[in-house]
């Protein structure tokens, strides 16, 4: 388990970390906290001729929020969006989205931009960045781009960066006051990656009725997936857990993860719809007691 | 947290919860492990590990590696057979092994080339540049259809892939089968599973000096066999000298690792160089010397309708993998406590244990004794179930009693002493169950959660004879009785101790600790202020090793023996120094005093300074110095009978535990999480029962993981499925629970301070006692745990399937 031989750089920006990308390209691998990539060079899973290590830009760490938009950099430590209070006031689902990613130990090196590059369909961060509508910001060459996280994941483990593109950063909506949120994940231990997870975002009128709903699911199929079959079922309708219970029976359909070691296709899509019902339950009630200002 | 409920004890230091000696430098990262060893010139070894689960190799082209700068060299199986004998191996000698295959491979991940340079990675990197060309045979991945003729063959000087089949029947089965007014039947499968210490296996060897070849090594039990190290390296047994270094955990998987310092050895007499092969975490989960029981049981109990058990019927496949080099010892450790806690007579036991393309089994903590004991524990829970008796009334009733022992079980083993319904209701009075039950059914009525409470016993078998290697064969090669441990005691002549340890024993449990605290309890000295140090081979006296639970018995023998020798110099020197009778004489705190008055006294140093000094002090004829060594052998052993109707006596040290657990399961996601966890154990006179409690723990985390998370899996086409952390789930601080520890302590009335094994119990039970939790919370869906681990796919699945059931 020692990784093969590479050759490794440490760009101090994010215009010199392009310049290697395009140098190098195909040949080259990110290196950002590292909690995927070194297991995957140790079991020589990975092979590239060039890592360019981007932990020493300090212009990837920063958190910044502007009128509705919080943007967070791509070389921000998971951990921090824990702690960060301003996180905590725009975007709430990601502090708890966050604690499910590894173990606290990861997430001290792992980064926002890494797991987001990384797109395992099972992780959490590209699973919230589809909830919440996110824009993924890369940087190449010829300036910045914005992609639609549910552009971004484009297949298993694959992204839409070009190759002499750098991810720099994610830009998430400010939630509205009146939502809630929630997260249900459910794995063999703690810290391990999804059997399945839900992350739901709700608001619910006055009348007692779905006024908009967002669900993004984790671990069933090669890519995240939005839950429209569900959200489009519940709109309108009472948000009563018989009503969503009745809906989230849907996302089954959208399963196409198989058997493997630890799950069974069949017990995912069993699992598929009780994390998105818990997930979208939790959500409602964590909008009522917002509004009721608890 | 741990909570620990000890009895007041008897002895000074012996009883009572102390630090561990060992922990200061292992806190502090000065652990000198084998990965820490250094010596100049080292060369790394890398292994080529076969990606098919049976070919013949064909041809191993090493000349792309061998350019690669820093390659020194490559050694393969033709190398071995010229060069080498087999692998020492207690299984059939028609199932030879050697460190690096030999003209073919027999699973995922076998050694197939090792390629030494100058560092780990060049070597890594010249693995990938070897060319072999395998020519594919059929994988033979089913034990069953393994034994069916025209299947594969394995090894075809065996003949079969039946490694070994028997029955053996003691009492009449037939009999108190059909003669029962209940019997149950279950279909169970023990999936694989192996101990997982946070360092894996490894070996240095270097050529020294007088054409000795050294070689230290993480191993244990090596001064038991160094000489067949040697046979196999074909080297007179007085020019190996093998070096013992504290290993990083084990549980199993270091016991008689003999494969890892025979290539190591091998490596350096090729090369003329040291060599250093250290296993990284692929090659140890595809290809440790231990991967543990893989059993596919049909078993069958007979009950009377008061639920007294008649007797029991067990029909075992044994999935071995490829080779068998611990013959059938697991299946020894099911004979050794066939019965369990319980006092019937009829047991029918046929085994096959069947070669397939998997790795080869080894030790885990509980060495198959803890699979019998999860096939008896679920039937009698079947049975509890449909005679509607409690799960804690059940056993009580069959618990064989106090006045009983020594009671021979059927087979010949002999349970030394024990206080079954004590501790049962230790366990029952540290825990309301009463209210954990009327809370089953509050919280399914009110709030729809399924928690279920599970209770289970077990025997902890401990200190095994060495009979245990070869009475369930016939013709036994090499029929051996004695399993010895030694130790030797020196005073220096400032008054200070040194304990020197005869075997590699430090494996992360405590031998240490206890052998300090024997010193400490003999002479009054407080245990940190010995030192201890372990022999080389060259040095060592007769030991074994731990294993078996055996080694803080048989260190406590020693070590008891040795002090004893030197306690009566000790005496000697002081009555020849004060003019008094010996007899008059006692050792009391450190110090030789005259009884009634311990005014009159010398010190430990002041004797040590005679004993050293002062020739002309000491009784005419009495030698210099102040060391002393004793061999203590297994204290109670017996021969099997030659027709093999009695097994003899051959691991009569015998606990017991009983564990009941709550636990909550979620029906809808398969999950499971624990309410409360009650653990009693019994492992006779508890030396210190923190460590006792520490390896409680530890064994039950890993019962924990046999139970729900931990496997190697292969695939019907015989792919290793298991091959990382990610897949191979090890419970961490968060799946275990804080298990309530308690202890009761039935004192042997065979081994020197009554003590017994208790290093394997926890992981003898929680398998059971977690099988019938689960079972209980979901008792209206009929769950019933067959097969482990128990994941939580099957549990939902079980769950829906009776769903739709009821709504047709």
């Amino acid at each position: 388990m020692k990784p093969p031989k590479f050759m490794y750089c440490d760009p101090d920006t994010v215009e010199d970390a392009i310049a290697l990308k395009s140098r190098y390209g195909h040949d080259s691998l990110v290196l950002a906290g590292g909690q995927s990539l070194m297991p995957m060079l140790n079991m020589r899973l990975a092979n590239p001729d060039v890592l360019i290590d981007i932990n020493g830009i300090s212009d990837l760490k920063r958190i910044t929020r502007t009128g509705e938009v919080l943007e967070i950099g791509a070389g921000v430590r998971q951990s921090e969006l824990e702690t960060d209070a301003a996180v905590a006031d725009a975007v709430p689902l990601l502090g708890k989205v966050v604690p499910y990613i590894g173990h606290i130990e990861n997430r001290h090196r792992g980064t926002v931009g890494g797991s987001l590059a990384h797109a395992d369909a099972a992780a959490e961060l590209p699973c919230a960045a589809i909830t919440l509508d996110a824009t993924v910001v890369v940087q190449g060459p010829s300036g910045r781009r914005e992609i639609a996280a549910r552009d971004f994941f484009e297949g298993f483990m694959t992204n839409a960066c070009a190759p002499d593109e750098l991810v720099v950063a994610v830009r998430f909506p400010v939630a509205s006051a009146a939502s809630g949120s929630a997260f249900v994940e459910v794995a063999r231990r703690e810290g391990d990656f999804a059997l399945a997870a839900a992350a739901a975002v709700a608001e619910v009128g006055t009348d007692g009725r779905f006024t908009a709903l967002s669900i993004g699911v984790a671990g069933i199929a090669a890519t995240p997936v939005r839950a429209t079959v569900v959200e489009e079922a519940l709109v309108g309708q009472a948000a009563t857990a018989e009503n969503i219970a009745a809906a989230a029976k849907r996302i089954a359909d959208r399963v196409t993860a198989g058997d493997d070691l630890h799950a069974t296709g069949t017990y995912r899509k069993h699992l598929a719809a009780t994390v998105v019902k818990r997930a979208v339950v939790a959500a409602v009630a964590d909008a009522q007691n917002r509004s009721n200002g608890s | 947290m741990t909570t620990v409920e000890n009895e007041k004890p008897r002895y000074k230091y012996i009883g009572s919860d102390r630090k561990r000696v060992e922990d200061p430098r292992l806190l502090v990262g000065r652990g000198g492990y084998i990965a820490d060893l250094k010596f100049p010139g080292l060369l790394h070894a890398a292994i080529l590990r076969s990606p098919v689960p049976h070919a013949t190799i064909r041809s191993i082209d090493a000349t792309e590696a061998l350019k690669l700068p820093g390659v020194v060299a490559v050694v393969t199986g033709e190398d071995c057979k010229a060069h080498m004998n087999p692998c020492m191996n207690f299984g059939p000698s028609s199932i030879p092994q050697f460190p690096l295959a030999v003209d073919k491979v027999r699973y995922v991940g076998e050694a197939v080339a090792a390629v030494i340079a100058e560092s780990r990675y060049i070597a890594e990197d010249a693995v990938e540049l070897l060319e072999v060309e395998f020519e594919d045979l059929p994988a033979v991945t089913n034990p069953v259809a393994a034994m069916e003729p025209g299947a594969a063959l394995l090894h075809d000087g065996h003949g079969s892939n039946i490694g070994y089949e028997r029955t053996f029947e003691f009492g009449d089965v037939a009999g108190a089968i059909s003669g029962a007014d209940l019997v149950v039947e279950d279909t169970l499968h023990w999936g694989r599973s192996a101990g997982m210490p946070m360092e894996t296996s490894g070996a240095v060897a270097r050529p020294g000096l007088n054409g000795v070849l050294e070689i230290y090594c993480n191993s244990l039990n090596f001064s038991y066999f160094s000489f067949l190290i040697a046979g196999a390296l074909k080297l007179p047994s007085n020019r190996l000298t093998m070096n013992p270094v504290p290993a990083g955990g084990s549980f199993g998987s270091k016991f008689t690792a003999h494969k890892v310092p025979t290539l190591a050895g091998f490596l350096a007499l090729r090369t003329g160089r040291p060599v250093s092969y250290v296993e990284d975490r692929l090659d140890h989960l595809m290809n440790s010397d231990h991967h543990a029981s893989d059993r596919y049981y049909d078993a069958k109990m007979g009950f009377t309708s008061e639920g007294i058990i008649t007797g029991l019927d067990v029909d075992v496949v044994d999935d071995y993998g490829a080779y068998m080099q611990f013959g059938v010892g697991t299946h020894g450790n099911a004979f050794s406590q066939i019965v369990g806690p319980y006092g019937f007579r009829n047991v029918k036991y046929h085994l096959r244990a069947v070669l397939t393309n998997k790795c080869q089994q080894g030790a885990y903590r509980g060495f198959g004794s803890e699979v019998h004991n999860w096939v008896l524990e679920r039937l009698i829970d079947k049975a509890a179930v449909e005679l509607g008796l409690k799960p804690e009334e059940i056993r009580r009733r069959n618990f064989i009693t106090n006045d009983q022992f020594p009671y021979k079980i059927p087979g010949g083993n002999v349970y030394d002493s024990g206080n079954y319904p004590a501790v049962l209701d230790k366990a029952l009075g540290m825990i309301d169950l009463e209210h954990w039950r009327s809370e089953q059914k509050r919280l399914r009525e009110e709030e729809g959660r399924y928690i279920g409470i599970g209770l289970a016993t077990t025997q902890e078998r401990s200190v095994f004879s060495a009979t245990e290697f070869w009475a369930l064969n016939d013709n036994p090669d090499f029929p051996l009785t004695s399993s010895p441990e030694s130790a030797t005691v020196t005073i220096d002549p400032a008054g200070q101790f040194q304990l020197l340890l005869h075997c590699q024993s430090m494996w992360g449990n405590s031998p240490e600790t206890v052998g300090t605290t024997v010193l400490a309890e003999e002479f009054g000295i407080e245990p940190e202020t010995v030192n201890v140090r372990y022999a080389d081979t060259a040095r060592a006296l007769p030991g074994t090793g731990p294993g078996g639970s055996r080694y803080t018995v048989m260190l406590a023998g020693a070590v008891r023996g040795a002090s004893r020798k030197l306690q009566r110099k000790l005496i000697d020197i002081a009555a020849h120094s004060l003019e008094v009778a010996a007899e008059d004489l006692e050792l009391v705190d450190a110090r030789v005093q005259v009884k009634g008055a311990p005014e009159k006294s010398l010190s430990l140093p002041e004797l040590a300074s005679t004993a050293y000094f002062f020739a002309l002090n000491m009784p005419p004829g009495m030698e210099s110095g102040l060391e002393e060594s004793y061999t203590y052998d297994h204290p109670y052993t017996t021969l099997p009978s030659a027709d093999r109707s009695d097994l003899g006596v051959f691991y009569p040290i015998m606990g017991h535990a009983c564990h009941i657990a709550v636990m909550e399961v979620d029906p809808d996601t398969g999950t499971t999480k624990f309410l409360d966890y009650v653990a009693v154990h019994d492992a006779g006179t508890m030396v210190n029962p923190k460590s006792l409690g520490g390896h409680v723990t530890g064994g039950a985390a890993q019962g924990l993981g046999s139970t729900l998370y931990e496997e190697l899996a292969y695939d019907d086409e015989g792919q290793f499925k298991s091959s990382t952390f990610m897949d191979y789930l090890v419970p961490t601080a968060n799946e275990v629970p804080p298990f309530r520890i308690g202890h009761v302590e039935t004192p042997s009335p065979f081994t020197e301070y009554g003590i017994k094994g208790g290093g394997e119990g926890g992981r003898m039970v929680t398998p059971s006692v977690v099988s019938a939790a689960i079972d209980d919370a979901l008792r209206e869906y009929g769950m019933r745990v067959r097969e482990l681990p128990v994941k939580p796919a099957t549990i939902v699945a079980t769950v829906q399937a009776a769903i739709a059931e009821s709504s047709k």
